[in-house]
């Protein structure tokens, strides 16, 4: 399996592509950028279900309540103790990846819709933790401010796009690791095992190990999604972190390709511009107020069914199964 | 007295877990899926029943109605989603997780069409006896002739089910084609119609949980309630107690899980209502994964 070559890391790849947001985030208007920096938000968190349930092969519905534990341990930190903003990222991260760590003990000794169970009841439970103590502000929640953009980028430098360049440089750092990781040794183990968990063991992984691992590196960059979406809101509360935002992120990994990590884009998209769509029809239908709110609800779950019905494995695998489908044909019939 | 109050109020939050532990082990049973959209079911079958209240004015005929509309869904969801899952997702690295995706895809669009046609707001179905606690030398029980009503209503439920799958000959099906659906195939019994109906009679099921779930409580229901969240929670994790695989072991899973959150409630912190499943079932899997009931004795049921 080793390639004669070393595999390149794609650094250059990814400059260009913070090259490109940074030219895009100067030309377009306000409502834009907060946009991008959303979509920055969801491609950091579908990513980390993509290593998850895509490469690790395990379901987690527990995310949003990840992504709460990095954003209060940011929030905590900057509002308590007054740390530079990097930092709190940081300790978003990691104290996410801790609590991912001890959900992944529990996670490895479970399987398929046990483990979806066990992260749905932390999903509904862990959230209203915050109303047990008392320095993490309850039902009101904390504020979270990262803080003026610094002046040397000019006077007409906009909130928003401070946001969508800290969002974006955070995107392109967990992309490229994760990246990387997947390609590495252990993206390898985690694959194996998920295809075939004696098979791994018998090949020399440890594959609990393995799972509990790809568990905390998730779990770390979602808690690096929730601290950062937290800052796009403004504050943390227990209802930034809805049931429905654990669904809407597996939602997004599942159009991107629940194994393909350069398709996460497209969910990333695909689930800020459905509200927007949704408004649209739901205005041209002249339709009441009860349909408007809830119709992108429903296109965000009717497309998860038909996604896993009708392209199960993401449009970007699919276009590759037909194109080596078709090239087999091509070259069968040349010979 | 509040030891005795504590265990009541336990016992009734358990009988109705149970009736959702049981939804969920039907469907396992039958097509090897956990339904997670079983909550959202519950929920459209408490709308019919609100539906048959309003009209005819009768709580006696809002329960077989919800029932009926329940099994209806629950079996049109089986023919239609579960039948094309099976033809197109099984294969390459979603397998694993599809049926789990489709059911959560169900539950949001079962909560969005409830939103569209019956808008956000709180509805309200009054419970058809008092909910006030029986008085005992002087002192008034929490324990109500509803709450009453309720462990009645599941009790006989259960003994139905139990005749109808130990002393017919559908229920020989049901449990032949859970067992071993191919040979039970080979033997001439019809396994997907068998687990067409294991889905309805999970349906109806669900319609009874979400029912009294509802009047139990304060008697309000809306699409986004946290009481149908903590069913489709509550129902999971007892299911998953008892075993996943046994209806007994899916009611005692959910009157050990209904006791324990009482006690918890009672004597540590009424705060901590949604945090306490979810570690009861962390400390279940860790010491007995297989179950209560254990998986021979599953089997038998």
């Amino acid at each position: 399996m080793h390639k004669s070559k070393k595999q390149s890391t794609h650094l250059p790849l990814f400059i260009l592509g913070g090259i490109v947001l940074v030219i895009l985030s100067g030309i377009v208007d306000e409502l834009r950028v907060y946009q991008g920096a959303t979509i920055a938000v969801y491609v950091i968190a579908i990513s980390s279900i993509i290593l998850l349930t895509g490469y690790s092969g395990q379901v987690s519905l527990g995310h949003g309540a990840l992504m709460a534990v990095g954003a209060y341990a940011a929030a905590v930190l900057r509002a308590e103790f007054n740390v530079p903003i990097i930092l709190c990222f940081i300790a978003a991260v990691l104290a996410a990846a801790v609590g991912g760590t001890l959900l992944g003990a529990a996670a490895a000794r479970l399987s398929g819709p046990y483990l979806a169970g066990t992260t749905l009841a932390l999903a509904i439970g862990l959230p209203s933790l915050a109303n047990q103590f008392p320095i993490l502000g309850g039902e009101q929640g904390l504020a979270f401010d990262v803080g003026f953009p610094p002046l040397a980028l000019g006077e007409d430098f906009t909130q928003y796009k401070w946001y969508f360049w800290i969002a974006a440089l955070a995107a392109l750092i967990s992309m490229w690791s994760v990246r990387n990781i997947l390609n590495s040794a252990y993206g390898r183990s985690w694959r194996a095992g998920r295809g075939n968990e004696v098979a791994a063991q018998l090949a020399g992984i440890n594959t609990a190990r393995s799972k509990v691992l790809a568990f905390t590196i998730s779990a770390g960059i979602a808690g690096l999604a929730g601290a950062l979406l937290a800052m796009t809101i403004g504050t943390v509360s227990p209802s930034a972190f809805p049931l429905a935002l654990s669904f809407s992120l597996l939602t997004g990994a599942v159009l991107s390709g629940i194994s393909t990590l350069g398709g996460v884009i497209i969910g990333s998209v695909v689930l800020v511009a459905i509200p927007e769509i949704a408004d649209v029809v739901a205005h041209r239908l002249g339709s009441s107020e009860s349909v408007t709110t809830n119709l992108p609800g429903l296109i965000v779950s009717g497309l998860l069914i038909l996604t896993v019905l009708f392209v199960p494995n993401g449009p970007v695998e699919q276009h590759r199964a037909r194109k080596a489908k078709h090239e087999a044909a091509h070259n069968s019939t040349k010979k | 007295m509040q030891l005795l109050n504590t265990l009541l109020i336990g016992i009734t939050a358990g009988s109705i877990y149970s009736l959702m532990a049981i939804a969920f082990v039907l469907v396992w049973r039958s097509t090897r899926v956990v339904n997670f959209a079983q909550a959202g079911m519950a929920l459209l079958s408490t709308y019919f029943g609100y539906e048959a209240v309003s009209r005819l004015g009768s709580f006696w005929i809002a329960l077989p109605v919800a029932m009926i509309g329940g099994a209806l869904f629950a079996a049109l969801v089986e023919l239609v989603l579960m039948r094309l899952l099976v033809k197109h997702a099984s294969s390459g690295p979603i397998a694993g997780v599809a049926p789990i995706i489709a059911t959560l895809g169900l539950l949001g669009v079962i909560r969005s069409v409830i939103s569209m046609i019956w808008g956000g707001q709180d509805l309200r179905i009054v419970a058809p006896i008092s909910n006030n606690g029986f008085t005992i030398n002087g002192s008034t029980l929490v324990f109500s002739p509803l709450k009453l009503l309720v462990l009645v209503v599941v009790v006989v439920l259960l003994i139905l089910l139990s005749i109808l799958f130990q002393k017919t000959n559908l229920g020989l099906a049901l449990r032949a084609s859970a067992h071993a659906p191919e040979i039970a195939r080979l033997s001439g019994v019809r396994v997907d119609s068998v687990r067409t109906l294991g889905w309805a009679l999970a349906g109806a099921a669900g319609a009874v949980a979400g029912l009294f779930q509802t009047v139990n409580g304060n008697g309000n229901f809306s699409p986004d309630s946290i009481d149908f969240s903590l069913l489709l929670v509550s129902g999971f994790i007892a299911a998953v107690i008892g075993g996943l695989d046994s209806l007994l072991g899916a009611v005692l899973g959910g009157l050990f899980l209904g006791i324990s959150i009482s006690f918890v409630l009672m004597y540590i912190s009424s705060g901590l209502f949604f945090i306490a499943p979810f570690v009861i079932l962390l400390i279940v899997l860790f010491v007995r994964p297989q179950g209560i009931i254990g998986v021979k004795a599953g089997r038998r049921a």
